[in-house]
Order: C-alpha cells, then sequence, then structure tokens
C-alpha cells in the first residue's frame, strides 16, 4: 500500500492557496519624507535622500522594490485588504457607514474608524506586520493628525452594523499613531504587535483633532487600506493533528470529497456527530460511511448525532465503530493526544447539571494534567445556523470545560462552518479564560443557510466541504479549514492554550 | 511589474499633491473633513442589517443606512405599520412586534418557530408571518409551519391559516402571506400532497381556495393585477426556485432575469421592479432587485441586508 506523506502535502496546498487569495508582495518603499508624510510614532523623519531616490523613476523603485525582496527568500509576503471597514460619527449615532468609499477620523464631532483583517494561509513567524492607509484625494482629506490606532477585542462587528451608539469597545494595544497626514498619499503604521499569525484582527482609529483626516475605505479599490505580513517559513513542526467534520456521510458526494482529504492527513480523525444519515443504521454505515471515512476509521475517535440515534440506542453507530466510541449507548470518553486532553461528549443523552454524563466529564477533566484540553459534540452551543438553535442543554458540559480552563470546543449539527472567538458559557467575548468554538459540520450533507449572524462569530461558510485541520501544539493549536478538491474557501489561525 | 510602476506613480503623485495640499492650508483655513454625515432622507427602503431594524434611501440604497437596536429575524412596513419577527431570546420564545413609524411598540403576539415570512397590507392594517416549527427548509422533507394572520384595527387574531380548512389533510402547510388592497383578500401558498398552491384567501369569510400549482412566497403588485413569487423548478424545490411573475387576468408566467435559486418572498418596490434577499457563502445577505417583466439583470440594490420593504 503506497501512502503520501500527507502532512507535507496539505501544507503545500494551504501555501499555494494563501498565494492565490492575497495579492502579490508589494514591499513599501521607505517611508517619504518631509513633514508631510510621517509614519509611525515618532514622526521621525527618514532622510530627504530617500525621498529623492523614491521619486526619481518608477523603474528605480522597482529595484528598491526587488533588492528588499532578495534577503527574504525564505519568507512570504502577503497583503490582505480589510474583511470590513467603517466609521461612526457621534453626530449621526445611529447611522452606519459600512458601504462608503471613505472612512473618516476627527476629534469634534468625533468620528472614530474601525477596520478589520481575515488573516489566513500564513505560515511560520510573522516577522512583519504593517497597516498601510491612504488618505482621500478630496479637499479636507488632510489633517494635522492621522489619528490614534488602537487594536479592538470585539473582531466580530459588522460593516454595516455599526454605528456611534454600538461601536465596538476600543479596548485593546496601542498599535501607534500618525502626525499630520496629506491629501491622497499613503500612510504606515506598524502592527506587528498586534497581528502575529492567522486570525481576524480588529483596529480602530481615533482622532483629537478638530480637523479630521479621511481615508479611503476597502469600496475604493486600488487604494483600499492593506494589511502587509511578511512571515517566515519556518519548517511546521511535527506536533500531532486532530482532524475531522461532523454531518458526514449520505448518498451524495460530498463525504467522498472529504474523505479524499483524509487520505493525505494524518493524525487522529473526529467525528462532530451524523455520522450516516438517515437514521444511523448499519445498513447505513456500511452503504455510505464504511467507503468513505470508514477507510479511516482505525484512528477515528467518533461523537453520534441525532441521525445516530433515529436507531434506538444508536445501536448502528456503537456496532459499527465497536468500543473506540466508549461504551455502548454511554458515548462519551477522552483519551490523551501529544499535550493535549481530549473529551468526546454525547450531546443526545442527558447533559444537566448532576447527570452522569456531567460528573464524569467533572472528574476526568480533574484528573487530566494535561496542559491543553479539546472537546466535541453533535450540538452547537454556539451558532448563527438558520436551521437548528443554539443548543442551551449543552450548555453544563460546556460549564464544566470552562470551569476546567478548557481551550477548545467543535460542535456540528448545523451543515456549514463557523469560528466564534473565545467565549464564556453564556457566549460574552472573553479573551482571558474563553473557549474558541468551530462548528464543523461541512463533512459531507447538503449546507445549511445562515441566520442572523451571532456576536462574536468570526467565520462562516456554507458553500464548500471539507475538514478542520487542527495542529495541537505543546502550548496552543493552529485550525485550518481544508476545502474539498476545486474550492478554495479557507480559514486558519492559531490560539494560545490557557 | 505594473503594480510596482503603479505604486511608484501613486508615490510620486502623493508628493506632488500632498505640495500642493499645503500649499493650499497655507492659503486657507484648514477645510473641514468632508465625509458624509447626517441621516437618509427623502423616500427610504426598509431592511435588516444582521437582524437589526434600519432604513436606507430609495435614491442612495448603498449609502448610509439609520441601524435601529430593534431586533428583527424578519420585518416588512407599510403605511406606518412596521411587523418585526423578533428572534427568540435566552429567556424569553421569540413574536411578532407590530411597531408604528417611530418604532414604538403596538402589539405583540407570542409566537413559537424560527421567522421566515413577514407582510403588511398596504394600508398598514393587516400583518401576516410564516415560521418554521419543525424542520427549517422548504426544500426539505418533514418541515411544518405556522402562518397566522393580525387585523390590527379590529384586533381579529388567526394564529393558524390551518383553521381555514376544517377538513384538511394532515400534511397541509400554509406560508408566505400577501394582502390585497381591501384588506380582506389575501393570497398565500397551501403545500398538501408534495404539491405547492397558490391560494386565495378571504379573511371575513375564514376560507380559501386553490388558483395554481407550484406557487411559493406570493406577493401581490402595487396595483393588483401580478403576483410574484418562487417556482420551484420542474415542480421540485430541491432544485432550487425561479424567480416568476404570474399575471392574474391571463394566468401567463414570466420567469425573472435573476436566474440563481430564490429562497424568499419577493416585495415589490413598485409596480415595475421586485427586492429579494440572496445569501453569500459566508452567511452574508445582499438585496437584490430585477425588473418584474422578465426583462434586465438582476442588480445588487442594498448590500450586506436582507428583508426589504419600500417605505414612503
Amino acid at each position: 500500500m503506497r501512502r503520501r506523506n500527507g502532512y507535507a502535502a496539505v501544507h503545500r496546498m494551504a501555501v499555494r492557496g494563501s498565494s492565490g487569495r492575497a495579492h502579490a508582495s508589494l514591499p513599501f518603499p521607505e517611508p517619504l519624507s518631509g513633514n508631510r508624510k510621517r509614519t509611525g510614532m515618532s514622526g521621525r523623519r527618514a532622510p530627504l535622500a530617500v525621498l529623492a531616490v523614491t521619486v526619481l523613476t518608477a523603474t528605480a523603485l522597482t529595484v528598491v522594490a526587488s533588492s528588499d525582496q532578495l534577503p527574504a527568500a525564505q519568507a512570504a509576503t502577503s497583503t490582505f485588504t480589510p474583511a470590513a471597514d467603517t466609521f461612526v460619527d457621534s453626530s449621526a449615532a445611529g447611522t452606519n457607514y459600512g458601504t462608503s468609499g471613505q472612512i473618516g477620523v476627527d476629534g469634534s464631532p468625533t468620528k472614530r474608524a474601525f477596520l478589520k483583517f481575515a488573516v489566513s494561509g500564513t505560515s511560520g513567524t510573522v516577522t512583519s506586520a504593517k497597516l498601510r492607509i491612504h488618505t482621500d484625494d478630496v479637499s479636507g482629506a488632510q489633517s494635522p493628525s492621522g489619528g490614534a490606532f488602537r487594536a479592538t477585542t470585539n473582531t466580530s462587528w459588522a460593516e454595516t452594523g455599526v454605528t456611534w451608539n454600538s461601536q465596538p469597545a476600543i479596548d485593546g494595544a496601542s498599535l501607534g499613531s500618525l502626525g499630520s497626514v496629506a491629501r491622497n498619499a499613503w500612510y504606515e503604521v506598524d502592527v506587528t504587535s498586534y497581528v502575529t499569525g492567522n486570525g481576524t484582527f480588529s483596529i480602530a482609529i481615533t482622532s483629537t483633532s478638530s480637523d479630521g483626516a479621511d481615508y479611503d475605505s476597502r469600496e475604493s479599490g486600488t487604494t483600499a487600506p492593506q494589511l502587509v505580513i511578511t512571515s517566515g517559513t519556518t519548517p511546521p513542526p511535527g506536533d500531532p493533528v486532530l482532524v475531522g467534520a461532523g454531518d458526514i456521510a449520505d448518498s451524495g458526494s460530498g463525504d467522498s470529497a472529504t474523505a479524499a482529504l483524509l487520505d493525505n492527513i494524518g493524525g487522529t480523525v473526529f467525528t462532530t456527530g451524523d455520522n450516516v444519515y438517515e437514521n444511523g443504521t448499519s445498513g447505513e454505515f456500511n452503504s455510505y460511511y464504511n467507503p468513505t471515512w470508514g477507510r479511516h476509521k482505525a484512528r477515528t475517535k467518533p461523537s453520534p448525532g441525532n441521525h445516530d440515534y433515529n436507531t434506538s440506542g444508536a445501536s448502528g453507530y456503537y456496532g459499527y465503530f465497536g468500543s473506540v466510541a466508549g461504551p455502548s449507548g454511554r458515548g462519551y470518553y477522552s483519551y490523551d493526544i501529544g499535550n493535549w486532553h481530549v473529551v468526546s461528549l454525547n450531546s443526545n443523552i442527558s447533559m444537566s447539571a448532576g447527570s452522569a454524563q456531567e460528573q464524569w466529564l467533572r472528574a476526568d477533566l480533574a484528573a487530566s494534567t494535561k496542559p491543553c484540553t479539546a472537546a466535541y459534540w453533535h450540538h452547537p452551543l454556539f451558532t448563527s445556523g438558520a436551521n437548528h438553535a443554539p443548543s442551551t442543554a449543552t450548555r453544563p458540559l460546556f460549564q464544566a470545560l470552562y470551569d476546567n480552563n478548557a481551550d477548545l470546543v467543535l460542535f456540528g449539527h448545523n451543515h456549514q462552518y463557523e469560528r466564534f472567538a473565545p467565549q464564556n458559557p453564556t457566549g460574552g467575548l472573553d479573551t482571558a479564560r474563553g473557549i474558541r468554538t468551530f462548528v464543523a459540520g461541512m463533512g459531507g450533507a447538503s449546507h445549511y443557510g445562515f441566520g442572523t449572524i451571532k456576536p462574536n462569530s468570526e467565520a462562516r461558510n456554507n458553500d464548500t466541504h471539507g475538514v478542520l485541520k487542527l495542529t495541537l501544539h505543546s502550548n496552543s493549536f493552529d485550525w485550518q479549514f481544508v476545502p474539498e478538491a476545486g474550492r478554495s474557501y479557507t480559514d486558519s489561525g492559531s490560539t494560545n492554550c490557557h | 511589474m505594473t503594480t510596482r510602476t503603479r505604486l511608484a506613480i501613486t508615490a510620486l503623485a502623493a508628493i506632488l499633491l500632498a505640495a500642493v495640499a499645503v500649499g493650499y492650508t497655507k492659503l486657507s483655513a484648514a477645510p473641514e473633513s468632508n465625509v458624509a454625515a447626517g441621516g437618509v432622507i427623502g423616500p427610504r427602503l426598509q431592511v435588516l442589517s444582521n437582524g437589526r431594524l434600519s432604513t436606507v434611501s430609495r435614491t442612495d440604497p448603498c449609502g448610509p443606512r439609520e441601524v435601529s437596536e430593534q431586533l428583527c429575524d424578519r420585518a416588512y412596513a407599510a403605511a406606518g405599520t412596521v411587523a418585526c419577527l423578533r428572534p427568540v431570546g435566552a429567556l424569553k420564545s421569540g413574536e411578532l412586534a407590530v411597531l408604528d413609524a417611530e418604532l414604538h411598540e403596538q402589539r405583540t403576539v407570542p409566537l413559537t418557530g424560527f421567522p421566515n415570512r413577514a407582510r403588511v397590507s398596504a394600508s398598514g392594517r393587516m400583518v401576516a408571518w410564516t415560521l418554521f416549527v419543525d424542520g427549517h427548509s422548504y426544500a426539505a422533507n418533514g418541515f411544518s409551519t405556522s402562518t397566522g394572520i393580525l387585523d390590527t384595527r379590529t384586533g381579529a387574531l388567526v394564529t393558524s391559516l390551518e383553521e381555514f380548512v376544517p377538513d384538511r389533510a394532515a400534511d397541509t402547510n400554509f406560508w408566505g402571506v400577501t394582502f390585497a388592497a381591501d384588506d380582506n383578500r389575501f393570497y398565500a401558498t397551501m403545500s398538501t400532497g408534495g404539491h405547492r398552491y397558490l391560494v386565495e384567501g378571504d379573511f371575513a369569510a375564514r376560507s380559501v381556495k386553490p388558483v395554481q400549482d407550484n406557487v411559493e412566497c406570493p406577493s401581490l403588485s402595487p396595483d393588483g393585477t401580478r403576483i410574484a413569487y418562487k417556482a420551484a423548478i420542474d415542480g421540485d424545490p430541491q432544485r432550487g426556485w425561479r424567480l416568476s411573475v404570474l399575471d392574474l387576468a391571463t394566468k401567463r408566467i414570466t420567469p425573472l432575469a435573476e436566474t440563481r435559486s430564490v429562497d424568499d418572498q419577493p416585495a415589490w418596490l413598485d409596480d415595475h421592479d421586485v427586492a429579494y434577499g440572496i445569501q453569500r457563502g459566508d452567511g452574508v445577505n445582499d438585496v437584490w432587485t430585477v425588473p418584474a417583466d422578465g426583462t434586465g439583470s438582476a442588480r445588487v440594490l442594498v448590500p450586506e441586508a436582507n428583508s426589504p420593504a419600500p417605505l414612503g
């Protein structure tokens, strides 16, 4: 039997995917000098000679740019345009300007700008992250103060929803500020301290100057804001992989497409329930699951869904997976991978506080000595899906995990992919102890729609089947949505363990 | 290479224009920022911005929008009556909220299920809604819906149109009500036996009668002559729906220029154009519009919005 080195294959694919999405590297020339253009907090002026070189000719600039890339043979530069940008205005507190071609900052009346970037496809350490913004080419765009740049904890705000009344709190790290800005010019702020890898990043710009600055928004096209990221292509460490999805096998072709992905990804396979449709019978497991995901049965750690339980006692599920699925009819169990403790739970039986499952979970977590913890089950506590509302019955399980400083929870049930920021059990953003959650219901069944998008939802997709690949580092994890062949959607990032 | 050249030119232009700008600044008081501020004026459209009741300008629907704090999963409005199907909260189930033009609550009706359709008669008097009770997709088997009508003038409340068919089959479901100008006649979808019929109803007489097969989510034109709706392709909802218009007098069907599957109850912007929502792969919706006579092409009317309703 030939086996490809799955890890390397997928890694190469991810790199190709990222270069296809982000446009080509565009190293920013040395900051243009003079009192009309400053970068960074210090307002330090670059030597006049740089200005002279920069304005020589386009060819000269090209040479500068190319030589700038030479030592970066081992590095990759990606440029991202905002996933969202808007501004709010204290004098029109209920008005949203998300579709405007401009974003303004001002001290009176107060205008604040918000930009959000979805960074994915970078690998290795981020060595440089630069926010580039362009002042609008209109009278009045210039300002003695380009504004102060600061991260916001809330990264799930919606471009067409944010108003002065509902603006995200500007509560993150200070990233720098711009001095005087001219009309129709590019400016740059170093945000390397904030953008440290893949993920979703939100930056607010404020100004105390009564003569505000206007920048071009993402709607403006070529002068849209940019996030330019340079990262080293450090070889991926050989840390263990947990990969899988839920809502998987039926008479369609989605299950075959996602099983083919598993053929090239090593590690442990998880499932978040509804392993087979329609009723979880032994016949369906043999007809639909076994020829597809069944190829990886020996390394699979499943969890059951409501369709598995359409057969009384989920006997088809327990019969097919055997003892690996935990005691028959109980369905919850745990195991360790590297520095991680992983728990597979059963959201089709009682989960209430004091239930056998909840008590077992608390004891299991208390006994674990691993620094990082993941768990998965079928019914989502957090989801924006239109077809199934959040399952509040699962909250006691989530509470037990939260109480024990768990790091990651995976769901299924809604046939789609969704990533949430770390939250507490009641859905509040919690960057200190919150648990990052995913709905990974993209395993093969036909997709569902989304309803109103819930707070703290950071990424969504419902037109691509795929698997969620988690690389379990010693004190963090990387996530990556790996799409079926022929599709391009992806989503990746990293989160540290508590 | 060309991108770099462009960057170089941009940088050069920036320096030159900056110099000009500084010269200008020295000659005049610093001009104020000119980013548009202020509210939405003139004729408006009501939409939902990710679940928040909002209004945009009819003439500049892509421009600034007023975003209220009212949360609705589906909404409609006419003549100063706003119907808002509120989402299920942590501690309470969903409800219909009838609001006035200033969004002050006039009445609520508790409802169970996933909000799906809402409509207000042109006079603002009659309000209708549809929720999914079991299942959540018109393309799936085994779903059930709950559709009701409220007369805001008399307070008469019909919580389920199934009451209008006493001898109905067990699989009977109603959805997608639209009202005629007399505030008594209405049209809706009634499904039974694997077919989805356009029915014409009489609210006072508590009756419905079938009109045409394979018509879902009807929407009566302002002039009362045509029904815009979604037609299951080859009568099979699993194949998607084609936005179409039925002429009630001639029974002629015109497929509209929107060729993507549309799962929405269209809204007439006027007697010539309809609007509807389409969801992107990331769950964000856009309101699109297309001519109602089969000509032209579909275009985005309001980005990042759904549940459109024309306001005066």
